[in-house]
């Protein structure tokens, strides 16, 4: 069988300076071309050559497919140096069917997208500002604004990256508290601020080095825990359409004083056990916690006067288990053929 | 952090059983990763004695053993070890059961009866490797003569326990916890127990007194605000050999493999405590310092650049003066609080030691363990934060112990440096504001018992207020909401009840970038487009590849793979890495776009920071020719479906070939080449005299569509939202209403090549547009054969507000116009 390879490979040397693009198509590209009815034999190779028969196949596949993209790139480079008139509606010279229009695609719009829009159409509702987060800080926002002096071991619960400029790519969304605080001072302030986030950690089916995270704020006279877990339990239940039962368990970040882990009933399974809060009957969440008083004081607010907690959650993870994506990688690898199904 | 929860009992009382265990870590202290039962590890492995021993018949390197656990039966097994002697205690494991060493990994190997060569061998004989319980692997390991035949092995070392392992991160910065001691404590008070540390944790006095040490210490820090405390001591006669059972039993089920007696309650007492210890032998250190002298001088100081030192797991490390070292006269010895020197690394015929117990900053340990890639369990330790007060009591501890497992004498004083003893400052609460912060209602009682039992003192009180001192060990504590975080854990944060905070109805503001993103997604997904998310992070080549300029990308110092170490400078690279991609998917037509971030050098906001502006791409391609003429047309429609429904008119489309524009943004610039400049054009908005440019868009550049395998029939825009926010107007634009019937005429003019179509557009426009008419034009065809001029046909729609419009109305109109477009295309 694999001698009748060879065979092909030599064909295709001869054909690809004789036959056309078109024929070349026709004859190996096909639906029942040479390489598609090859393809259907491996059923019958023995198993040991199974593999190389298989490998040698794509390859000349994708031999041929680069040569036909380049001999397509050569008709295009032929292309006139007219200049066209930017300002009309269409091209000089087309027929009527062959005109600019709206094609007749399914369109979509990102789930991560649909499934923001519905998280702050809930915080608006319940009275939050939005202001959108920066992709690119430095360190006194990402870190020092939040508790986190130079040098403080806490940074490294972070895996941040950094520019060889010394700038940083936010690891969480907390990178906005302090200008929160400063522009939409004095309190009360209640604002969700939506983002992107990097954290330098390897990826797998359920983490990504880039993701979303929606921060929250709340800045008033007389805010407690109680508040917080209360405001947090009833937007989780307005977006999950579900009752929850909650859990709050210590955690530590420099910048909030409590600090807990919000922990959901996992509304797939009723607190049966899933595979999506891994059989515990639990989901973790997300960090949130009462804002220590230095975070206040440097977004210039009197922590004496004022309390507030706030929560960072993440989008991308809370999607996909919503949506049944089992990996979340599929999310941004931009296949058309996924987002067509949203 | 592990846990062996059997060890709590050493220091408090616990009556929970595991799964309460594990509620109450989590629910008070800290997140729970998991938990391991090591009695489910050990299982099928029993202690045998050899009764016989013989050479296999077929295999040089084997022997043959019988051996007896306590069956009725003798049991037969093949070993690669040929030394062990009739009547040693050894490991065994049933066929049938899993070597501890593979448990829980991708591959545990289940023993099973095997023929080896001939003789058959029912299970084996275990090695401390597989064992799990140390490195050697040649071997199997002879235990004790007191082992009993046939108990579980994981009964005879004491390893029927379940180890918890709680997330480090939740204990960031509890230095304290990383202690068995001090889980204990909060353990206890979890379960509104009092807890009180045992004397010689929180001792503080030395009655040691030698008249004329054997093996004196003299010590000089030269860091002191690196290392705020340095106490060591000497010890001789040490008998160095293996730990006791119970010993290496705790340190196996935290994870850390026992080495020597000496060494095994260093680390003992550094998982009991928190507070790592390190031990040098004295010996070693005087013949290996440069200066002789009788006795061991140590030196605390900031290391030289470029010096060397071959530390404990056989590198040799260059040191900078970022880095603080022990050293002896000259050289470094260790790492201060990383790692220890290979050149004072206790052995087998260490004599003499000296035991080191020091406060390090661990500000300055971070980023020496940072610098050098080196991370030990006390880095872990010392960046949480250990009070300097714990050296002293724990060295002592450690004294006791060697006196007791390694038969050591004290052979110095104790050395201890601490210039600036550090307490704890009392720390005033108000009753009123606990509650308040928590959401609680707790009443002063409730509160100083949740605080006496993790042994906060209370210095005074009175009905609103109360004074307490936090316990010496913890640095975590500076202002009341970290004590608030102490009521409320031990209390429960379960216990608080929740409530919705109310509010003013003040209307929240409008974010009008989210707005006009939310508007233009509906119009783009409704008109068959689909949206994307990708990564802000590409690659070098891609940004080539769109010939797009990489010295304007922000370059990733730790990125997580040249694919991704650059912050992409526009969003089209990114689309155009999506469409080869679908392309090559066969999938065609499509329209695809996103909204994001693109970055580009040099580009900043007032306060110097990257200017953040978000922008629009959009990408079509088709691989059929469903479109005749220039890409520019088609991806032109779908802009202008877009700004047609935002209600924007006013934008200009300028050839990028015949533009003249100087002063363009950076992003402009960048994206420019990616489009062929003959069918791609700058979109402009023109208001009061002042020029803005929204964005780029047309038909890709040639060797861009070749690089991203495009079908010719591809276009592309990118525009800056934050511009086409200022231009969308609210209104809808004038609306006119007429009684009478409108008249349509087509009309074809012949023009010059040269004449752009939105000229003649503007001649008609003021021609048929009045103070009693309005009218439309819709283009029907331009056509050009031959020669320097083209034809374009136009329909006409006009309509008057008082009269019905005549063909010789139209005529006039015509003529007019006619007459205009003649004098333009002289």
């Amino acid at each position: 069988m694999l001698n009748e390879l060879d065979k092909i490979k030599e064909d295709i040397q001869k054909d690809i300076t004789s036959l056309s693009i078109l024929q070349i198509k026709g004859k190996y590209l096909s639906k029942n071309g040479v390489l598609a009815v090859m393809f259907k034999n491996i059923k019958n190779i023995k198993a040991d050559q199974k593999s190389e028969y298989g490998k040698t196949l794509n390859e000349l596949k994708t031999y041929l497919e680069d040569r036909i993209d380049e001999e397509q790139g050569k008709i295009k480079i032929e292309n006139s140096n007219r200049k066209i008139d930017p300002t009309a509606p269409f091209d000089v010279n087309t027929s009527k069917d062959k005109r600019p229009h709206i094609l007749d695609l399914k369109g979509s719009s990102h789930p991560l997208m649909q499934e923001l829009e519905k998280m702050l159409d809930i915080f608006q509702r319940m009275g939050f500002d939005i202001l959108e987060s920066r992709q690119i800080d430095d360190d006194f926002h990402m870190f020092e604004s939040l508790n986190f002096p130079k040098g403080h071991p806490a940074r490294d619960m972070y895996d941040t990256f950094w520019t060889d400029d010394g700038f940083v790519l936010p690891a969480h969304t907390s990178t906005m508290q302090n200008r929160a605080l400063r522009r939409l001072g004095p309190p009360p302030i209640r604002v969700v601020l939506p983002g992107r986030c990097f954290r330098n950690e390897a990826t797998d089916a359920s983490h990504e080095h880039t993701f979303y995270q929606i921060e929250g704020i709340y800045v008033d006279e007389g805010i407690s825990m109680g508040h917080m877990q209360a405001t947090i339990k009833e937007y989780l239940e307005q977006y999950l359409e579900k009752d929850l039962e909650i859990k709050m368990q210590p955690a530590y970040f420099p910048f909030t004083e409590p600090d807990v882990e919000f922990v959901i009933s996992c509304p797939f399974c009723n607190k049966v056990g899933c595979t999506t809060c891994g059989n515990s009957g639990w989901i973790e969440l997300m960090g949130c916690g009462m804002i220590h008083p230095n975070v206040l004081t440097a977004g210039g607010i009197d922590p004496q006067k004022y309390t507030g907690f706030a929560w960072g959650v993440g989008l991308d993870r809370l999607t996909a288990i919503k949506r049944g994506i089992s990996d979340i990688r599929k999310l941004r690898d931009g296949d058309i053929n996924f987002l067509r199904q949203l | 952090m592990k846990l062996p929860l059997k060890s709590i009992t050493q220091f408090a009382e616990c009556n929970l059983n595991l799964e309460k265990i594990l509620t109450t870590l989590s629910s008070k202290i800290g997140e729970v990763e998991g938990y391991s039962e090591l009695s489910k590890i050990y299982e099928g492995i029993y202690i045998g004695e050899i009764l016989s021993k013989e050479q296999h018949p077929n295999a040089d390197k084997l022997g043959v053993y019988k051996i007896n656990i306590g069956e009725d039966d003798e049991i037969q097994v093949v070993a690669g070890d040929k030394s062990l002697e009739v009547g040693n205690k050894v490991a065994y494991i049933k066929p049938g059961y899993t070597v501890p060493y593979t448990y829980g990994t991708a591959e545990p190997f289940k023993i099973k009866a095997v023929n080896m060569r001939g003789i058959t061998s029912n299970g084996m004989l275990c090695s401390e490797k597989e064992l799990n319980i140390g490195n050697n692997h040649t071997k199997v390991l002879v235990l004790e003569q007191e082992a009993q035949v046939g108990t579980l092995f994981a009964e005879y070392f004491e390893l029927n326990d379940t180890v918890v392992d709680i997330e480090n991160k939740a204990l960031t910065n509890r230095g304290d916890l990383f202690g068995i001691l001090g889980l204990s404590r909060e353990i206890s008070a979890a379960q509104g127990i009092p807890f009180k540390s045992p004397d010689w944790y929180m001792k503080d006095s030395v009655d040691i007194d030698i008249i004329n040490p054997n093996s004196p210490i003299t010590v000089e820090n030269q860091a002191q605000n690196l290392c705020p405390r340095y106490t060591c001591i000497s010890m001789d006669n040490i008998a160095i050999k293996d730990s006791p059972v119970w010993l290496k039993s705790i340190l196996i089920k935290s994870g850390i493999k026992p080495i020597n007696n000496v060494v095994d309650i260093t680390n003992y007492l550094s998982i009991l405590t928190g507070q790592p210890l390190h031990a040098f032998d004295y010996e070693k250190l005087l013949t290996n310092d440069p200066i002789k002298k009788d006795s061991a001088h140590i030196t605390v100081r900031v290391a030289k650049d470029g010096e060397k030192i071959h530390t404990l797991d056989g590198n040799i490390v260059e040191l900078s003066n970022n880095n603080l070292v022990i050293a002896d006269s000259t050289n470094p010895i260790a790492i201060a609080g990383v790692i220890g020197g290979i050149d004072t690394e206790i052995d087998e015929n260490t004599k003499r030691v000296i035991i080191e117990s020091a406060n390090f900053n661990k500000f300055s340990i971070r980023k020496t363990s940072m610098e050098l890639g080196i991370f030990t369990d006390a880095v872990t330790r010392y960046t949480k934060g250990q009070h300097p007060h714990l050296c002293l009591p724990i060295l002592l501890k450690a004294v006791e112990l060697i006196k007791e497992l390694a038969e050591g004498e004290c052979a110095s004083n104790i050395v201890d440096i601490y210039n600036e003893p550090q307490s704890q400052k009392g720390i005033t609460l108000s009753i009123n504001r606990i509650n308040t912060h928590l959401g609680t209602n707790l009443g002063k009682e409730e509160i100083l018992k949740i605080l006496t039992d993790i042994e906060y003192q209370i210095s005074s009180q009175d009905s609103e207020y109360i004074t307490v001192v936090p316990p010496i060990f913890r640095t975590d504590i500076f202002i009341p909401e970290d004590i608030f975080e102490d009521i409320g854990r031990i209390f429960g944060y379960d216990n608080i009840a929740p409530k919705l905070p109310t509010r003013d109805i003040r209307p929240t503001r409008v974010n009008t970038n989210i707005q006009l993103k939310n508007r233009i997604r509906q119009i783009l997904s409704n008109s068959g487009c689909n949206e994307l998310d990708t990564y802000s992070f590409t690659s070098r080549e891609n940004i080539e590849n769109a010939k797009q300029d990489p010295n304007l990308a922000y370059h990733i110092k730790n990125s997580l793979s040249p694919d991704l170490e650059f912050m992409r400078t526009s969003l089209l690279s990114s689309a155009l890495e999506k469409g080869k991609l679908n392309i090559q998917k066969n999938i065609s037509p499509f329209c695809i776009y996103e909204f994001n971030i693109p970055h580009q050098i040099g580009y900043v906001d007032n306060f110097q920071l990257p200017k953040e502006d978000w922008h629009l791409s959009l990408l079509f391609s088709s691989k059929d020719t469903l479109i005749e003429g220039s890409p520019y047309f088609q991806v032109k429609r779908y802009l202008e479906k877009v700004l047609n429904s935002l209600g924007i008119e006013s934008l200009t489309y300028d050839l990028i070939s015949d533009s003249s524009e100087l002063d363009l943004p950076i992003w402009i610039t960048n994206i420019i080449p990616s489009f062929n400049k003959n069918e791609a054009a700058l979109i402009k908005h023109i208001k009061e005299g002042k020029l803005t440019i929204v964005g780029v868009i047309g038909d890709l550049d040639i060797d861009v569509k070749n690089r991203f395998k495009l079908p010719s029939l591809s276009g592309a825009f990118e525009i800056n939202l934050e511009e086409i926010g200022k231009l969308v107007s609210l209104n809808n634009g004038n609306t006119h209403e007429s009684r009478y019937p409108s008249i349509t005429q087509d009309l074809c003019l012949t023009v010059l090549d040269s004449m752009k179509y939105f000229e003649l557009e503007n001649i008609i426009q003021k021609e048929i547009n009045t103070k009693d008419r309005v009218g439309c034009i819709e283009c029907i065809d331009i056509y050009k054969k031959d020669g320097d001029t083209k034809n374009i046909t136009l329909r006409i729609t006009i309509e008057h507000r008082e009269k019905t419009l005549t063909d010789k109305d139209f005529e006039k109109i015509r003529e007019r116009i006619e007459k205009k477009v003649k004098q333009l295309s002289k």
